[in-house]
């Protein structure tokens, strides 16, 4: 199965880009890379859905710890690009607005 | 197997049994959502491409989002896990509404016991987990569950009166 992620660094931001299927199979590897995110503290983290076709409750949690990781060490998180079915998802769930998708 | 269907109905059903993992919850899925579009009519962006589930329609979207749980929950609190378990999918469409029956002989679920979510959301409050059956009973118009064993969910879809009002497209 391709990575579902990309992830890009430089001194103080971290773009990643998600893609294809974020979900029970895919989130836990890309929750180990947030762990990673989160422990480098950068002061601002860009995550890019817009190659993102699917989501579940599993790939919600994994943007959440890292939306709740960032914010908890005073960095700031802006999510974009969110279509089609994880944009209905996050809106059923009321994270549209905290993301402000 | 069970099925809170008569046997006519079940006759145009299509039935599906895989292994009761993970690994298997692709494949399902893929039925899943070709049969919502069955139902919805809509067209897929690029029907050469087969890897590609291509799911926007507003219909397709609450049928593929919902089974996505409860699959997962099966696999997750029913059989946690463990190969050897099977989860039996029986869909059947019609003109206007999608039925899916879910069934399993893993542990039962408490689904009373899972806790709503946060009247309001903020940063500080969104959760981690525990989102799985909202989602499924917020996106179907039916999401029923009969301890077993075998253990029995009954999801249902129905079309809005007029299709066109929710972007669905007939073929």
């Amino acid at each position: 199965m391709a990575t579902p992620y990309e992830i890009q660094s430089s001194t103080n931001q971290t773009k990643l880009t998600v893609r294809g299927s974020l979900d029970i199979n895919t989130a836990p590897a890309l929750a180990e890379e947030i762990d990673r995110i989160i422990a480098a503290k950068p002061g601002k983290v860009d995550v890019d859905l817009t190659s993102l076709d699917l989501i579940d409750s599993s790939g919600v949690a994994a943007l959440v710890k890292l939306y709740k990781g960032i914010r908890a060490a005073g960095g700031a998180v802006a999510i974009s690009g969110a279509r089609d079915q994880p944009l209905a998802i996050f809106k059923l769930l009321r994270m549209d607005k905290v993301f402000n998708l | 197997m069970k099925s809170a269907y008569p046997p006519a109905a079940m006759a145009a059903s299509i039935q599906l049994t895989v292994p009761g993992t993970l690994r298997y919850r692709a494949i399902a899925v893929r039925v899943v959502a070709e049969a919502a579009r069955m139902v919805s009519g809509s067209n897929q962006r690029a029907p050469n491409d087969l890897l590609d589930l291509d799911v926007r329609d507003p219909f397709d979207t609450a049928v593929v989002s919902a089974f996505m749980e409860i699959f997962n929950n099966v696999a997750v609190h029913a059989y946690r896990h463990k190969r050897g378990g099977r989860i039996h999918i029986a869909i059947t469409p019609s003109t206007s509404e999608l039925v899916i029956e879910v069934i399993d002989h893993g542990e039962t679920f408490d689904l009373e016991g899972v806790p709503p979510l946060p009247d309001e959301l903020d940063e500080h409050s969104l959760p981690e987990g525990g989102m799985g059956i909202h989602i499924a009973k917020t996106m179907l118009d039916e999401v029923t569950y009969e301890p077993g064993p075998p253990n029995l969910w009954r999801l249902c879809k129905r079309l809005p009166a007029n299709p066109l009002a929710s972007g669905a497209g007939r073929r």
